[in-house]
């Protein structure tokens, strides 16, 4: 059938790589970010590793890495619905909603140019932390199942900020994108592990979805997997919520796009 | 009638704040026909073409465009039509092949077929040489002609095109109305044109709609509308701004206002083109120096001034157009 959910969804794709490739710099900020935490975290912190109670056994840099890759999953993938924002912005998402038969093929596509990015910046951040000696003590498949977490976040915050730039269609609402993803993430043990977090951020973190996903990952890096199963049944869970909540967005959009 | 054209039944949108854009309109365009869509700013057209082309659902009425209906069958409908709206759209990063392959994507065409489709349509509105550049450096004109060639990329059986030549100078605009007109003449494709340019519908369209204030207020044939009003007009231009005033004064026993330029005063002549030496000498009369004098026959501009009491060229109605759904 011509104009199909697919065929949508390629065409966004395609055009949104090809925007990419000639205007680099837009990932500039989605891979200095990580970097920098990176750096600061791994480099200024490594103290922390000597914490009674921190035991882990692939290192600081490897533990700061998980979160450094989730984070970048999640915030490459918010990128996603701030490109589309701006296409409402410059009218441009006006001629795909009319030349779109299939509407869905709409947030697919843009989710799917997440992850291309999520790819590219993850090769890249991969490349620079096993060069600047991380410790990778898990195989293939855990290097794998890493990867595979960071996809399913990427894909989840793209959906969340898709939807949020159906609903307002104004990169005003960029802001708004990103916070909600931020706390989530930094409402995690994200400097120690949760046993050595206490009070309020230990309460907190121990009901973040995000804390299971982090736990997970670090369980790959480290050879010993943990929570796997728990993790991907949540990061599954909240795809197919922003699912939800960005193809109701769509049907939103649709009623009020004029 | 209808079945591959447009149909449309009642058809209403009311915005926030009970502003009715759209107030319950019926029209009928054949397949092939060029449909003129007449009326000024926030009259309501392109909140019409929105409903019609799937953007916007009506709060009201029915619509089918090449059969389907407008709000149970949106992607059937997208895949029938070729749509250039106002502000033509496009991503400045892309070049014109770029932009061709998207569309054709969007469609289902391979890349093959978007560039032989798209090379096609290149040539004809006379972008092969751009093609290759980057579309931010194209002129408005260009933009424009671009836009055009991409609505057509998938062969659309129905082309809405919103205010397509405003802001188009002369050249372009002319080039444009050339490819519309082959458009429905040569690929039968039904065309709905909605201007502000009364030159552009008298050209292009079989029949005109004239919209106004939401609501159809004429309909037909551009020669039988103007037929229906009959008699000439006749415009003076007084020397002197200041005598517009009593030159006004001085044509009203000889007809009602009708369409002038900005500088002129115009009558439609109750008793035809025989009053004009009755005029001159009453004009005469009144000291009126007059720097021109001329008969005009009947335009659309006179039409929409007939049914509605205003002028529509140069009319700027401040009610904003499509403003926030109340809906949404």
């Amino acid at each position: 059938m011509s104009g199909s959910t697919a065929q949508v969804a390629r065409a966004v794709l395609r055009r949104t790589t090809i925007h990419t490739y000639k205007n680099p710099a837009i990932i500039v900020p989605a891979l200095a970010f990580p970097l920098v935490f990176l750096v600061a975290f791994a480099g200024g912190l490594s103290a922390v590793s000597s914490v009674p109670g921190f035991d882990f056994a692939a290192g600081y840099t490897a533990f700061q890495f998980v979160f450094v890759f989730l984070q970048m999953s999640a915030f490459g993938g918010i990128f996603s619905g701030y490109r589309l924002a701006e296409d409402f912005e410059s009218g441009f998402a006006r001629r795909l909603m009319v030349a779109a038969p299939q509407r869905l093929g709409l947030i697919i596509g843009y989710t799917l140019a997440g992850l291309v990015r999520f790819a590219l910046i993850g090769v890249i951040l991969w490349v620079l932390a096993l060069a600047t000696g991380m410790q990778v003590l898990g195989g293939v498949l855990d290097v794998l199942g890493i990867v595979a977490l960071g996809a399913l976040v990427s894909a989840a915050c793209a959906l969340w900020s898709i939807g949020l730039a159906l609903r307002y269609r104004t990169v005003d609402i960029g802001s708004f994108m990103q916070t909600p993803i931020f706390v989530l993430l930094f409402i995690a043990p994200v400097y120690v592990p949760l046993v050595l977090l206490s009070g309020w951020i230990h309460s907190a973190a121990s009901i973040n979805p995000f804390t299971l996903l982090l736990d997970a990952a670090r369980g790959f890096i480290t050879g010993e997997p943990v929570k796997v199963i728990a993790a991907f049944a949540a990061a599954l869970g909240i795809l197919a919520l922003m699912w939800v909540w960005a193809t109701s967005q769509l049907r939103r959009a649709e009623r009020a796009v004029g | 009638m209808g079945a591959e054209g447009i149909r449309v039944e009642g058809l209403e949108r009311e915005f926030k704040g009970g502003i009715r854009a759209v107030d319950g309109i019926d029209l009928e365009v054949a397949p092939g026909e060029i449909y003129g869509f007449l009326g000024p700013n926030g009259a309501g057209k392109s909140t019409t073409v929105l409903m019609l082309v799937t953007l916007l659902p009506p709060t009201g009425g029915r619509a089918t465009v090449a059969g389907f209906d407008v709000v149970k069958q949106g992607p059937q409908v997208r895949r029938m039509i070729g749509a250039a709206l106002q502000e033509a759209a496009l991503d400045d990063f892309l070049t014109g092949w770029e932009h061709m392959d998207l569309q054709g994507g969007l469609h289902g065409l391979s890349r093959k077929e978007s560039r032989a489709r798209g090379g096609e349509l290149l040539e004809r509105v006379g972008l092969v040489d751009a093609a290759d550049r980057k579309v931010g450096g194209y002129s408005g004109g260009m933009k424009r002609r671009l836009d055009l060639a991409l609505a057509l990329i998938h062969r659309p059986r129905v082309l809405f095109l919103d205010e397509p030549t405003t802001g188009l100078d002369p050249q372009s605009r002319s080039a444009l109305w050339g490819e519309v007109e082959r458009l429905a003449r040569e690929e039968g494709v039904t065309v709905f044109l909605t201007t502000q340019y009364l030159e552009e519908a008298d050209v292009l369209a079989g029949r005109v709609g004239i919209i106004d204030r939401g609501r159809i207020v004429a309909e037909g044939t551009p020669s039988a509308l103007k037929a229906e009003i009959g008699r000439v007009s006749l415009e003076a231009i007084p020397s002197r701004s200041e005598d517009r005033e009593r030159l006004r004064a001085a044509l009203a026993p000889f007809g009602k206002p009708a369409a002038h330029s900005p500088r002129g005063e115009a009558v439609r002549l109750s008793g035809g083109a025989e009053q004009l030496a009755d005029v001159v000498r009453a004009l005469d009369a009144a000291r009126i120096e007059v720097a021109e004098l001329q008969l005009h026959q009947p335009s659309l501009d006179d039409v929409f001034l007939e049914k509605t009491g205003r002028s529509l060229e140069g009319s700027d109605d401040s009610d904003a157009e499509a403003p926030e759904p109340a809906a949404a």
